[in-house]
């Protein structure tokens, strides 16, 4: 069975959701998980105080939230396993450093998303998030490993020092994406200007990149078949680091063969 | 030796003997159906016998864009071999030289909940020289390798499961003609999921006996009991009067019952095309651990 927390009441302050991960609820009774504490400002919070928590934490290792949670931080941070499935905006941080499980968010995510935390050098290292809307500042700095994806937007500065893993933005990358990218590939559905530290090599059809839209579409993102059969333009970089990540931008001109 | 008749078909009581081997499904994918269907020729091609191509290997089937990976044309791609080593390194040969190589092709593991894995991609992508990288795509793990067209993609391992090799139907009529339209009759009705006839077109004219009765060497020679020419000049003839020419079909599948089900389309489509004998080889029945009596085969598909 699944565990629900429906929002009750906005938070006072900023909460630290971290804890609230599938692998850390796995069996716990509603009651239980009522009784949990959060970060909320300089305070704690119980969890029963925010959210109506009903379901038990069983076999099927999923959760889902509920509600406007622009004020909860590092939901699915350090995920490792389950399913995370978000009903509402989430805050900043959302699956931060998290190494595998699912992270669904249907509405919008804030900045840093699958990033590392403050001062840390890897961010995402594993698992797939998927966020039907725009996606904040900085998302994927760091990563390593893993999916994410998102319906809408980026903010600035995706992929920032991104050293592998995917980002793919069917409503476009923001602007100044991939500095300090490594390995990485940055995948933008809307026409961007690269970085000057990235150089365009050809046009072409990436076929892993097909085969990773044909999984964002299976994880319940909308994916015109005009980016599946369309080619894309490479770009590679960051020049300043090793160059081989990439950022792949849909040639909207050259259409679908 | 009339086991059954089937219209005028006379089956022989007889069983084909067939041996456990192990067996690959790669899917191969392309930007058309042609450019797929020529990477699994290319890749299927000389593997019609263990003896002497290491591996037998045929097209299972085509699959459209809706059943392939990546939403392109594709081929399933079957390959046997005596044991899972020998499936690894013959996948490993064929994919590099014949799928790598041709034009728009990627490939993909057409077995993905096999026992046993051997490393397809792992291994390939060092082709590469160090520019390849990999994605994990739905928490399994591909290789780009780059090539002068764009990339290569390939799965990292392939699944290897447990099959049936040797099943057969050995088909004769009066003459060339009238045997040779009895067994593509039969091929055409055998070929389909999860059955590889790795011959040419399906049908092989030069069955073959173990050993030899000139020399101590050989591992196979002809299997003149069933050679029409000498029909007179041998003692042991299995040459039924009134046959001039015979082909034999075989099948190897991805279990005894498929290899089971389609011995009986096959021998069921020849008897409707002419065929005016149908028998079977075997070793005796002391080689092969699967044995398939025509007897069983009476009722049709």
């Amino acid at each position: 069975m699944t565990l629900t927390l429906a929002l009750r009441t906005e938070p006072p302050a900023r909460v630290v959701a971290a804890p609230l991960i599938p692998e850390r609820l796995l069996g716990c009774t509603a009651s239980t998980v009522e009784a949990m504490d959060l970060r909320c400002g300089g305070e704690t919070v119980a969890v029963g105080d925010l959210f109506e928590v009903s379901g038990v934490g069983g076999e099927a290792d999923s959760l889902v939230l509920a509600g406007d949670l622009r004020r909860f931080d590092w939901i699915g941070a350090d995920m490792s396993t389950g399913e995370i499935e978000v009903h509402g905006d989430v805050g900043a941080w959302a699956g931060a450093e998290m190494s595998g499980g699912l992270l669904r968010v249907v509405g919008d995510a804030g900045a840093r998303l699958g990033a590392a935390y403050p001062g840390g050098r890897v961010g995402m290292t594993g698992g797939e998030i998927v966020v039907s809307g725009d996606a904040g500042e900085e998302t994927g700095a760091g990563m390593r490993r893993g999916l994410i994806a998102v319906g809408g937007q980026t903010g600035a500065g995706a992929g920032l020092r991104m050293l592998a893993g995917t980002v793919i933005a069917l409503g476009g990358i923001g602007a100044e994406a991939g500095l300090g990218n490594r390995r990485g590939t940055l995948a933008s559905g809307r026409a961007l200007d690269p970085l000057p530290s990235y150089a365009f090599a050809v046009r072409f059809h990436p076929p892993a990149l097909a085969l990773q839209l044909r999984r964002v579409r299976e994880l319940g993102l909308i994916v015109d078949d005009a980016l599946l059969r369309g080619a894309w333009a490479r770009w590679s970089g960051d020049r300043t680091e090793l160059a081989r990540g990439e950022l792949l931008i849909y040639d909207e001109e050259n259409g679908a063969r | 030796m009339t086991g059954y008749v089937l219209g005028a078909t006379e089956v022989a009581d007889t069983f084909a003997e067939a041996f456990p081997m192990r067996f690959a499904r790669l899917v191969i994918t392309a930007a058309s159906e042609a450019w797929a269907l020529e990477a699994a020729r290319s890749m299927t091609g000389f593997a019609t016998s263990v003896i002497g191509c290491k591996c037998e290997a045929a097209i299972e089937m085509p699959l459209g864009a809706q059943d392939t990976p990546d939403g392109r044309p594709g081929i399933a791609v079957l390959l046997f071999a005596m044991d899972r080593e020998g499936v690894g390194k013959r996948v490993l040969e064929r994919v590099g030289q014949s799928v790598l190589t041709c034009p728009t092709t990627a490939c993909f593991d057409g077995l993905p909940r096999a026992e046993g894995t051997v490393p397809l991609g792992r291994s390939l992508r060092y082709f590469g020289d160090g520019f390849q990288g990999s994605k994990v795509i739905g928490g399994e793990r591909f290789w780009r390798i780059p090539v002068m067209e764009g990339e290569f993609l390939v799965c990292e391992t392939v699944g290897v499961g447990r099959g049936v090799g040797g099943g057969n139907l050995v088909i004769g009529a009066g003459d060339v003609d009238a045997a040779l339209a009895a067994a593509q009759a039969a091929v055409e009705a055998m070929r389909g999921e999860g059955v590889a006839l790795p011959f040419p077109g399906g049908i092989v004219r030069s069955g073959s006996k173990v050993g030899a009765l000139t020399s101590k060497s050989l591992p196979a020679t002809t299997n003149h009991q069933m050679a029409p020419t000498l029909r007179v000049q041998v003692d042991d003839t299995l040459i039924p009067d009134g046959v001039g020419a015979m082909f034999e079909i075989v099948i190897d599948g991805v279990s005894e019952e498929a290899v089971r089900a389609a011995m009986r389309r096959g021998l069921h489509a020849a008897a409707g095309a002419g065929a005016t004998h149908v028998t079977a080889a075997n070793f005796g029945g002391k080689l092969g651990e699967f044995h398939f009596p025509l007897t069983e085969l009476r009722e049709a598909p």
